[in-house]
């Protein structure tokens, strides 16, 4: 039995437990990634920004439920979808925007503050390469841009529902919805996750690197709006394929089987569902594997 | 502690590096074992490269590195067994300490509970316990450092590079650095590659040391035999200095002035020739005592 309130140094313990190896390095990668995107574990400034982000993506899929719900008390069962009210494929459309600025603000958090600060250097002298740290990174980012993408939908989802005069006979017709705003919430999510991180490899800067990806989004859908309706044919289809917003936005299309509002009159639909298909894995793969090779060579 | 075995933990063997047009390392070959080893060199005298190469960010253009038993070029698992501690800031400035040592204890492979419980250990041996919860951009350069070589220890490495450890710090801090370093041996059995400029620090905390010099290794072996007493002694004297120098000269003892005071050549009977000389001279001593190399005559020597 020792007196109360004595303190004993134990001395230095070695750690005899077990080592998880480089999975349990990645999967730390991984969690860092998530709690510095949603500013987790730090202060509210932090916070603020992404959590601002989702609860405007989220709100824009309420404001959706709560106006179709509105439709559907006052005109009866089945208004909201006679009058033709934005509903799961128009979603990304209205939002898609917002995506991009939250993709563009909070993704380059991930890579840029590691380089600047140096903190790089520890994660590569662990045990997991370059290639490592970003693939942590990369599936810790889209996994807040799915959240980004599936809560608002969800949300619309389960507003539409309870909206509806008839919830049961609304859930039974519909539920075809989830599994395609999943699968668009995805294609969304893989391409701003990609492309927000590249731009975010290429400087230490975050506020550079979100300038930057916000006037990529904001100026080639107007450029290239503009400059399609100039040359017909072709050549302004073949414009059109570059407006950075719309290259998503074409797949979730095809997946709604419904054209949203930003790519309705975007000429690049005429060129045919493959090549709109083909041109996001080119984009997207394309972009990952520069990002890949920039940390692939990636040394302290 | 544990033992020392004298078994390599280390071995660079015929290990050479070129970049392009320049040879950062040549044909150098050497093993480290338990303990506190110094490793100096000149800017670009290959120290860094050395280390990288042992860490396995850069393979050698030939020979071998081998890590506790292992060739680093083929594998970066022996990584989770060896720490390193980088000169420059490496530190995030918004996280916690313990928040920060916990990531680091995973990204080892650690799992989550275990890496808490070694961070705030870690943290309690490096002196940081009670300002654990701070963010680290509101520490001192002092607190900085502990952190570089917290994150260091803090997944239990059988071997630790320390990098400039001391760059940066006052004395008081340089000290109390130093300190962590030697308990880092002593006390934590983790052996230690200490790359430093500084040749005091070296010589106070390093059982050996290992020079390099343009690429080559210009000498390596235990630091006593670097800074064993040589065949001089020095005098200082209140008073009298230069006749106490006329009389040894008289007595045909090589003395030459040096500072403050003289320093005489000679076998041990230089004792009883300065004692007679002293008293000869009506010089009052105040010091006389056995020269002892400085590990800067290292260097002095590989320049001359």
């Amino acid at each position: 039995m020792t007196a109360a309130g004595t303190v004993f140094d134990i001395g230095y313990q070695s750690y005899t437990g077990e080592r998880e190896g480089r999975k349990r390095s990645i999967t730390a990668v991984y969690k860092d990634g998530i709690r510095i995107a949603l500013g987790l574990g730090r202060g509210p400034r932090a916070k603020a920004l992404p959590f601002f982000f989702l609860a405007v993506l989220s709100l824009v899929g309420l404001v959706m439920a709560i106006i179709a719900g509105a439709a559907n008390k006052m005109g009866g069962a089945g208004t909201a979808e006679q009058m033709n009210l934005p509903t799961h494929s128009d979603y990304y459309g209205i939002a898609s925007m917002i995506m991009f600025v939250f993709a563009a603000v909070v993704a380059p958090e991930l890579l840029c503050r590691d380089r600047r600060e140096g903190t790089i250097n520890l994660y590569l002298v662990r045990p997991l390469t370059g290639a490592h740290y970003l693939a942590g990174r990369w599936l810790a980012f889209l996994t807040v841009m799915l959240i980004a993408t599936w809560v608002p939908q969800t949300i619309l989802f389960l507003g539409l529902s309870a909206g509806d005069l008839d919830p049961v006979r609304y859930l039974t017709q519909h539920w075809l919805d989830v599994p395609k705003f999943l699968a668009a919430g995805v294609v969304m999510a893989v391409y701003s996750t990609t492309i927000a991180l590249l731009v975010a490899s290429a400087t230490t800067r975050r506020a550079y690197a979100a300038v930057f990806l916000v006037g990529l989004f904001a100026i080639t859908t107007p450029f290239t709006v503009g400059a399609a309706e100039e040359m017909h044919g072709t050549v302004g289809q073949w414009i059109s394929m570059f407006s950075l917003t719309n290259i998503p936005l074409h797949v979730s299309d095809m997946i709604f089987n419904k054209t949203s509002a930003p790519t309705e009159e975007a000429p690049a639909r005429q060129l045919g569902s493959a090549v709109l298909l083909g041109w996001y894995f080119l984009w997207t793969f394309g972009m990952g594997a520069i990002l890949w090779f920039r940390y692939r060579r990636i040394k302290p | 502690m544990s033992p020392d075995t004298g078994e390599a933990l280390i071995t660079a063997s015929h290990l050479s590096k070129k970049y392009k047009d320049v040879t950062a390392l040549d044909d150098v070959s050497f093993t480290i074992s338990d303990g506190i080893t110094g490793i100096l060199g000149e800017n670009g005298a290959g120290k860094s490269t050395a280390i990288k190469i042992f860490l396995g960010l850069i393979p050698p253009t030939s020979g071998t590195a081998m890590v506790l038993g292992q060739d680093v070029s083929k594998s970066i698992d022996i990584r989770s067994r060896v720490g390193y501690m980088p000169e420059h800031d490496c530190l995030p400035t918004q996280v916690s300490a313990s928040e920060f040592l916990t990531h680091m204890a995973e990204l080892s492979g650690l799992p989550p509970r275990a890496a808490r419980v070694r961070a705030a250990d870690t943290l309690r041996h490096t002196g940081l316990f009670e300002e654990r919860y701070r963010a680290i951009g509101g520490y001192s350069t002092g607190m900085k450092q502990r952190v570089k070589l917290g994150q260091a220890l803090v997944h239990d490495p059988a071997f630790v590079f320390l990098d400039e450890p001391t760059a940066g710090l006052d004395p008081v801090g340089r000290e109390e650095m130093l300190d962590l370093v030697r308990k880092t041996h002593r006390d934590f059995g983790i052996s230690v590659l200490f790359s430093s400029h500084l040749m005091s620090d070296v010589e106070r905390t390093c059982d050996r040391i290992i020079v390099l010099q343009g690429g080559h290794l210009a000498e390596s072996g235990e630091v006593g035999q670097f800074t064993r007493e040589t065949e001089s002694v020095f005098i200082e004297v209140d008073s009298n200095r230069d006749e106490l120098m006329r009389v040894l000269e008289q007595r045909g003892v090589a003395v030459t002035p040096e500072g403050t005071g003289l320093t005489v050549k000679g076998s041990e009977r230089i004792y009883d020739e300065v004692r007679d000389a002293v008293v000869e001279a009506k010089a009052p001593l105040r010091r006389m005592a056995p020269q002892r190399r400085a590990l800067t005559e290292l260097f002095e020597k590989e320049h001359a």
